[in-house]
């Protein structure tokens, strides 16, 4: 058997460019690596890391279990297109030792084989026609459903779905012909030379019967033709579109489970997860700016490809709350803040070396003990919270080191968030300095914003660092706080920072248990809405913010319940517009529930 | 046979509605009032600017001629809703007329949404109309009874403030800070008294004037940025910070008092009044006049009219200019000449 024929070259010259452009890419950018990534990499490859990493493939980029989690729908989509894509490779492989035993196949004979077998083989095996015609149709019931989709988004779970580049239409529309192409070149061939299982090979006797031999034997090559240029066509786009995802992903889960992760400056390393990003658009819908103000190029698919082909935009990149709703979605499960971050670093930091000089030998904390207090600048202008949390102290005896009651120095997030990163760190070292001179051993913050910075960007080791939420939680189970219980309703905001930030759902949701009743939002935890406060935004304008509050503040009130707890400065400001008596923080219910 | 003209509000616009159309001879006006007494939000007020005059001297002129003439006041009724010939109110009874002037006015900013000012929170933080009521008591003190030595107005306190969706200028809070200004140096001479301001907007006679005196024969010191924070100190005293924009410098100050300008603010029931009544609201939530020129006393609805306070902020001369024009529009209405 011969294993050449002109139909051949587009895909013999697509799929090379292919490998060629994938292997160029992924040595640079290893290449580009920090030194310590690569000895993160040599040190984890004889590990365990290594083994769960292919685990993690087979489920992520073949059976993707994630999107089946999010929906049930697109995961099915997906899979059948590609798991289905896959196996037919694996199984025509088979096929072809089943037939031709340890002959050497090059790789078009593998993938045209029924082209080359056709006449050559005496007798068929029932199980390859009717496996591979089982799996070709799960794989075109997956293109019609991804048509359907194209049409109608919300018919498949998603209410809107990505507004594609000119270049990924090219590969999506050379996609959608792969296995349509595929379907009429091995009928055409089942009509002419028999075989074929009940797809091809019925399609092939209705053809033969209507068209009659003279007219499939013109058809033939052409139809061979069509299918093979389909597929190089597709392999040419697939590095430079959207489907260099299906590659992608798999050094990326290898690289994540080395520990590998984005930071705060950009690296080669981002490519892999930004180019891991196959833009199916399920973090727009999560995304409240789309949502609630209409704003639809700036999330993080589109943040994404900017970035990657190079035009991202300072309104783009700063167009985001970070809430991390979306986030907490993608089926890539891709670091998408802290991309954005490093994207505003890249493009903002610029460190006003003057500015800080103020920094030098600044100390106005007051008291002394081993539990230090950072109550934040947001918290210092609802001071509600401050006399609710000076009570609690007192209230549990406790003898408290304040940091910053009369006033202090930022946490840091805040211009962290707005790539200021370098300005960042010198507020960061100088509240560092601070608390390790006044020996504390526990801080506590009321703050999430500035809880997060203290848990991720700190080093703070031998201080314990707690929310507020957690500390009151600890002082209800140690018995150091008495309270009287059962007194009103309660509904919770759960604050991003908070929650997807620092992973802290129950604290909150323990304490206000302890003062009355909770009644849950539509969405919480995980799932929940931001304010729109954010100080993540800085491109949105005060009347939109409000119509986010006012559509978070409409769902906490339709839980009926009396009054709206929050446990950030920031999101019950955000509320207090729309719900002004009724929002209270999360000390201010216990301080008054103090019974002695 | 009289026309009836239901008048919601017995302020100081709604009165002087009424005293015009009983004027009229042809008319029959009727005041619902939902306190005890008509006087409105003056009757808080101690002296007005530019003049000082008692604010029980225009308030009583205007009652002793309402009684005079024998117009008949319901107090201590609310309106619910009204449509042009009837008034529904809480108590359920209904007042047939053929026209209706809504006077209902504004309502005073609720200064604890400023959360970081520390109003009813700490001690020795009031607001303008906190310290009027303090003027007609005749007692100004800190909380602790003493003299304060130091003293912080602040200008625009839920005005011109989109974080409390508060948007418009309530315009008379300016010269209400440099007339409370001096009136507390009056009170404490060797006090320092200082107004943070973003803009100084003196726009009506004597004000100007009246802004002058107060820095160059009292000493005011006028300090253009807005205050940040405040925070209690040890003592009782207010910490406040702030930036003075025209040295571009931070600032930090301890006083004895800080006293909040608030604003006017639309009153919540106009979303329910314009709902029924199939009225219009401007962005800012005060009713919304027909147009700004040739029918500012006017709704967008035949037989429904405004005056005072209720379309925007205003002093109390144009509310009471705004009386008589409206009630001649109503007049012109009704064919009562």
């Amino acid at each position: 058997m011969t294993f050449f024929a002109p139909f051949t070259i587009p895909f013999i010259v697509g799929a090379g460019i292919m490998f060629f452009v994938l292997a160029w890419k992924y040595i640079s950018w290893l290449r580009g690596l920090p030194k310590d990534d690569l000895k993160l990499i040599l040190r984890g490859i004889p590990t365990t890391a290594t083994l769960r990493s292919v685990w993690e493939v087979i489920r992520e980029s073949l059976l993707h279990v994630r999107i089946f989690r999010v929906n049930p729908v697109l995961g099915y989509m997906h899979t059948s297109l590609a798991f289905g894509w896959f196996l037919l490779i694996a199984v025509g492989w088979i096929e072809v030792v089943a037939y031709l035993g340890s002959e050497f196949v090059p790789l078009q004979g593998h993938v045209f084989f029924k082209y080359f077998a056709a006449g050559k083989i005496a007798n068929h095996i029932a199980f390859f026609d009717f496996a591979m015609d089982l799996l070709l149709a799960i794989v075109l019931s997956g293109v019609l459903l991804a048509w359907f989709k194209r049409l109608r988004s919300k018919a498949m779970g998603m209410r809107r779905t990505t507004k594609h580049t000119t270049g990924d239409r090219i590969a999506l529309s050379f996609l959608w012909f792969v296995f349509p192409l595929r379907l009429a070149a091995e009928s055409i061939t089942a009509a002419i030379y028999g075989g074929g299982g009940f797809l091809t090979g019925s399609i092939g006797k209705a053809l033969h019967n209507t068209l009659g031999t003279a007219v499939l034997e013109n058809l033939y090559e052409p139809s061979w033709w069509l299918y093979s240029c389909a597929l190089g066509g597709f392999f040419i786009a697939l590095p430079f579109s959207r489907y260099m995802h299906i590659f992608t992903e798999i050094p990326l889960i290898f690289l994540r489970n080395y520990k590998l992760r984005p930071t705060h400056k950009e690296s080669t390393y981002d490519n892999f997860e930004v180019q891991a990003c196959s833009r199916c658009g399920i973090c727009i819908d999560p995304c409240q700016l789309q949502s609630e103000l209409g704003i639809n190029n700036v999330q993080s698919v589109y943040f994404l490809r900017d970035r990657r082909y190079n035009m991202l935009s300072l309104s783009v990149a700063n167009d985001c709350l970070m809430c991390g709703r979306c986030e907490a979605k993608c089926p890539v499960g891709i670091n998408l803040n802290t991309l954005r971050l490093n994207s505003r670093d890249a493009m903002r930091n610029i460190p006003d070396e003057r500015r800080y000089g103020y920094l030098r030998g600044l100390d106005r904390s007051e008291g002394s003990g081993r539990v230090g207090y950072f109550a934040g600048c947001m918290t210092l202008l609802t001071p509600k919270t401050l006399n609710a949390m000076e009570r609690i102290f007192e209230s549990a005896g406790e003898e408290v080191w304040w940091a910053d009651r009369n006033g202090g120095v930022c946490c840091g997030r805040p211009l962290k968030l707005s790539g200021e990163t370098d300005s960042a760190h010198k507020m960061m070292a100088y509240n560092t300095e601070l608390f390790r001179k006044h020996g504390i051993t526990t801080l506590v913050t009321s703050c999430p914003i500035c809880l997060r910075v203290f848990r991720e960007d700190y080093d703070l080791d031998g201080i314990e660092v707690l929310h507020h939420s957690e500390y009151i939680a600890r002082l209800i189970n140690e018995g150091r706080l008495r309270l009287s219980g059962g007194k009103g309703t309660f509904t919770y905001h759960d604050p991003c920072e908070l929650g997807r930030g620092c992973g802290i759902y129950d604290a909150p949701r323990e304490v206000i248990e302890a003062v009355g009743t909770l009644m849950e939002a539509e969405h919480n935890r995980r799932d929940s809405l931001c304010c729109g406060s954010s100080l993540a935004n800085t491109v949105i304008n005060d009347s939109q913010q409000l119509k986010i509050a006012a559509s978070l503040t409409a769902e906490l009130d339709a839980t009926g319940a009396e009054t709206i707890v929050t446990s950030c400065p920031l999101c019950k400001r955000a509320i207090a517009r729309c719900a002004a008596d009724r929002v209270r923080d999360l000390s201010e219910i216990v301080a008054d529930a103090i019974t002695k | 046979m009289k026309k009836r003209v239901a008048i919601i509000g017995g302020g100081v616009a709604g009165m002087q509605t009424a005293l015009r159309l009983k004027r009229t001879g042809g008319i029959e006006p009727v005041i619902i009032e939902r306190e005890e007494e008509l006087g409105g939000k003056v009757r808080n007020w101690h002296v007005l600017f530019p003049t000082f005059t008692p604010a029980g001297e225009v308030l009583g002129a205007l009652r002793s001629e309402v009684a005079a003439a024998g117009i008949e006041v319901l107090t201590g009724e609310e309106a619910e809703e009204f449509t042009d010939r009837s008034v529904k109110l809480r108590s359920e009874r209904t007042i047939e007329c053929d026209a209706v002037a809504l006077c209902s006015g504004f309502t005073l900013f609720d200064a604890t949404l400023k959360e970081e000012y520390g109003y009813g929170i700490y001690d020795n933080v009031y607001t303008s109309a906190d310290l009027e009521r303090m003027f007609s008591e005749g007692r100004v003190a800190m909380a602790d009874g003493s003299a304060p030595r130091r003293i912080a107005f602040l200008h625009c306190v839920g005005s011109r403030d989109e974080k409390v969706c508060q948007r418009h200028c309530s315009k008379v809070c300016c010269i209400t800070g440099v007339k409370q200004a001096i009136e507390m140096k009056r009170l404490f001479p060797t006090a320092d008294v200082f107004n943070f301001y973003m803009d100084i907007r003196m726009f009506g006679p004597g004000y100007e004037e009246l802004y002058r005196e107060a820095q160059q024969r009292y000493n005011i010191h006028f300090v253009r940025g807005r205050i940040s924070e405040a925070s209690p100190m040890m003592d009782g005293r207010v910490q406040i910070k702030s930036e003075d924009t025209l040295t571009g410098r931070p600032l930090r100050m301890s006083v004895d008092m800080l006293v909040l300008l608030i604003g006017m603010r639309a009153n919540d029931e106009n979303g329910r009044f314009a709902d029924k009544a199939g009225l219009t609201l401007a962005q800012s939530g005060f009713m919304q006049s027909r147009d700004l020129f040739l029918g500012n006393t006017e709704s967008p609805r035949p037989g429904i009219f405004y005056a005072g306070a209720v379309t925007a902020p205003k002093s109390i001369g144009e509310t009471l200019n705004e009386g008589f024009t409206a009630a001649d529009r109503i007049a012109e209405y009704l064919g009562v000449k």
